[in-house]
């Protein structure tokens, strides 16, 4: 035991003097490990914000079909014929918790490339905020109804120019005024600009037709009640879906995408790094040749020799995925970015570095040091006695 | 023993050294070839973009529509040589999960704005005569195993038909393909005529148009003047070069330019750390054995050039290796990818960047240890133990 220290020690303190090998292994195995972790930041940021999204307690109305807010169209009387469903919660004053919602898609200025992206322009109902969790002015006030003000998330505010408190913004032929910020905790919602629903209506020339409705329920299991009663009125033909299904439906695809391109990748870079390690070790193994033999001379074991090697490699290893952890937390950790989502508009969200992916990142780094180290180590188990006359 | 076999001889000195060499250089130009030939399949739009085309859209956002009445005030507009207009259809067959690119077009215009599309005569002829026929990209109808004369039907998540339904049926006409396989053919299209009418609300309005001019010089010019026409109405349009708006597409995504650098970045950062110390060392290694040769006469110059021939040789088998591997995936993948990323191929393009990037690397890697050997001296050399 004692020996195999002695011999751990004398392997790892003698790194330095083959700096080059180790530190072209230590940045083959950051650069694969960093690659691994940027790509799961980007999926567990984006798989954060979106599951952060959904209520249980909140359900979705669509048309029948429809699969999209953005593809919906319902009419006025839809919402009055909801409004009476068993299972939907009130207010104090006994008015039905729910929001008839329609948005339209408007070109917002992305910041990071100065192109146009698509915003969603929520036309909304008072209870809106009540049927968003954690929703929160975070600066102004909310808009006048009736009047052309808008109040935007903080996602916008972060990726898109122009729309700054007291600013007024062009939309399409339409001028309006930001009078307030607001803020549901990094949700969906945080990407979007909301203004009256009669407005957007009557500016955009939709009508008295809604895209969706949303209402608070008694309780989550009360969503099969207003389900049976959906389907019991002929006069409706929607589909209903708790916010947290219907959100859960819509996201899948971009996270799993980013997941599966990101790891084939950091495995093939896994391999090249293999190969470093792999090269550098055999060198570690070659140039101290001598001092193996002399050890084995004098007793120590092969065993010993073996574990020198395989320890070696595996504290490059950690070295290199250590210190690409603490880059990416660095570097990338809360940077905001934004993709197109399912309702065909902007999502901003932010990197998210979790424990899982760093622990995923230190468990690659560790198999290729071993991977690595293992036939070196057999090598240098190997070296005859006689090797102590090599020069 | 020619000057080849010490080449060789030097760089497989040890030989499992040199495989694992090539192993991590093949791995960074496999990930460059197949990284590089995605990054294109995204940009093609704006490759096949053409300089004299430009796309109205809606000034609120290309996802609204203008009246259809906008189409006929186009049409007058100098410069112009021809233009056409398309719905968004967001179809699918037989079930949500089967999305099929549809768009509703005006037939025989649309045709004269992208003469990339490739119809037969006689399907032309029936394309343009029959009011409910559809045609489809040849990749569209490689996918899901249509042929001409089919009759399917196609489900809109958007539109109704005024009798509540929301399937149109489609007799197969034509099955068109492109100039050039980086022109997209996943998408399929039928009359404009044959939407409106059947529609249930929104009628007489359409998505957006395409128009070509006569000359790219033009094109601010069409452009202001059709923007100005419909200036300070509700429906304000937006006129830009068709690939300034696939551009603008594409950024939409996400910067997929630069996550994409930066992953090949990381990789040959990888290499040029790893291979580049290796060969440092294999040259000091060999110290005694190239003042060996210099006594027998070899000039600095010729050792420099034997050294630097090691590194060319390593980079570009490893090189070939990596670039063929990821050709092969590519090919392999083309197919199932032609859904939603059309036009992937391994473009002749990145063949020769890689190329260029293989002789970039093996003169970084070789040069230092190159001119190390050269200016071993032979007395050091064999002092040395």
């Amino acid at each position: 035991m004692k020996q195999l220290f002695a011999v751990i020690g004398m392997n790892v303190r003698s790194i330095p003097q083959r700096a080059g090998m180790s530190i072209a292994t230590i940045t083959s195995v950051a650069f694969m490990v960093a690659v691994l972790l940027g790509f799961l930041a980007m999926a567990n940021g984006f798989e954060k914000t979106i599951n952060g999204s959904g209520s249980d307690d909140v359900a979705v109305f669509l048309r029948g079909g429809s699969q999209a807010e953005v593809n919906s169209v319902l009419a006025r009387e839809d919402a009055r014929l909801i409004e009476v469903a068993p299972g939907i919660a009130t207010d104090e004053s006994g008015d039905p918790i729910m929001s008839a919602e329609l948005y339209v898609i408007v070109d917002g200025t992305k910041r990071s490339s100065q192109t146009e992206a698509n915003l969603p322009l929520r036309g909304v109902q008072q209870q809106a905020v009540n049927l968003r969790q954690n929703f929160a002015l975070t600066g102004g006030r909310m808009f006048e109804p009736g009047t052309a003000e808008l109040v935007v998330g903080e996602g916008v505010i972060r990726e898109f120019e122009g729309f700054d408190l007291g600013q007024t913004i062009r939309l399409g032929s339409n001028t309006w005024t930001i009078v307030g910020t607001f803020s549901t905790g990094g949700s969906v919602f945080d990407s979007e600009v909301w203004a009256d629903l009669g407005v957007v209506q009557n500016l955009y020339q939709r009508g008295s037709s809604v895209q969706s409705l949303r209402a608070r329920l008694t309780s989550p299991d009360a969503i099969e009640d207003v389900r049976a009663y959906v389907e019991g009125e002929d006069r409706l033909n929607l589909d209903v879906t708790s916010e947290r299904e219907y959100f859960a439906d819509s996201a899948g695809g971009i996270a799993t995408l980013l997941k599966f391109v990101g790891w084939p990748l950091s495995i093939v870079m896994a391999i090249g790094a293999f190969a470093g390690a792999w090269n550098t070790m055999y060198s570690s193994v070659d140039s101290r040749t001598r001092e193996i033999a002399t050890l084995r001379t004098i007793g120590f074991s092969g065993f010993t020799a073996f574990m020198g090697t395989l320890i070696e490699s595996l504290v490059l290893a950690l070295l290199g995925g250590a210190l690409a952890i603490l880059v990416i937390y660095i570097l990338f950790n809360g940077n905001s970015a934004s993709t197109l989502g399912g309702g065909f508009t902007q999502i901003v969200f932010s990197f998210e570095v979790t424990l899982g992916s760093v622990i995923s990142g230190l468990v690659l780094a560790l198999s290729v040091g071993f991977l690595g180290g293992i036939i070196p180590g057999i090598r240098a188990a190997r070296v005859p006695l006689l090797a102590v006359h090599q020069n | 023993m020619n000057e080849a076999t010490l080449i060789r001889k030097g760089l497989f000195r040890k030989v499992l050294r040199a495989i694992l060499m090539m192993v991590s250089i093949s791995i960074a130009f496999f990930i460059f070839g197949v990284l590089g030939a995605v990054n294109k399949a995204f940009n093609a739009g704006v490759d096949v973009a053409a300089a004299n085309r430009l796309v109205i859209v809606n000034a609120i956002n290309f996802t609204v529509s203008m009246p259809y009445a906008y189409f006929g005030r186009v049409q007058g507009v100098d410069g112009i040589t021809h233009v056409t207009h398309a719905n968004w259809f967001g179809g699918y067959y037989q079930q949500p999960a089967n999305f099929v690119q549809t768009f509703a077009v005006e037939p025989e215009t649309y045709l004269d704005v992208y003469p990339e599309l490739i119809l037969p005569p006689e399907q032309r002829e029936a394309w343009i005569n029959t009011r409910t026929c559809l045609i489809v990209g040849q990749a569209l109808a490689t996918q899901y195993g249509w042929s001409l004369g089919d009759r399917i039907p196609l489900n809109s998540n958007i539109w109704q038909q005024a009798d509540g339904s929301s399937d149109w049926d489609f007799d197969i006409c034509g099955i068109f393909t492109a100039e050039d396989s980086s022109v997209p053919t996943n998408y399929a299209m039928f009359h404009y005529e044959y939407f409106n009418e059947s529609l249930a609300f929104a009628r007489d309005t359409i998505g957006w148009m395409i128009l070509t001019t006569e000359d790219v010089s033009l094109n601010d010019q069409v452009a202001d003047e059709i923007d100005a026409m419909f200036a300070n109405s509700p429906a304000e349009t937006e006129t830009t070069t068709e690939a300034a708006f696939s551009q603008a597409f594409v950024e939409q995504l996400g910067n997929i330019n630069l996550i994409l650098t930066s992953v090949i970045g990381a990789a040959f950062a990888t290499i040029l750390m790893i291979v580049g110390t290796t060969l440092v060392l294999a040259i000091n290694e060999r110290t005694k054995e190239i003042a060996v040769l210099k006594t027998l006469g070899f000039q600095s110059g010729r050792i420099f050039r034997m050294i630097l021939t090691e590194s060319f040789l390593l980079s570009l088998i490893g090189g070939a290796i990596g670039l063929g591997l990821a050709t092969a995936l590519v090919m392999a993948a083309a197919e199932g990818f032609q859904a939603f990323l059309p036009g992937f191929r391994m473009p002749l393009s990145v063949v020769w960047q890689a190329f260029a990037l293989m002789i970039a690397f093996a003169l970084v890697t070789g040069f230092f240890p190159a001119f190390n050997a050269m200016r071993i001296r032979i007395v050091e050399a064999f002092g040395k133990l």
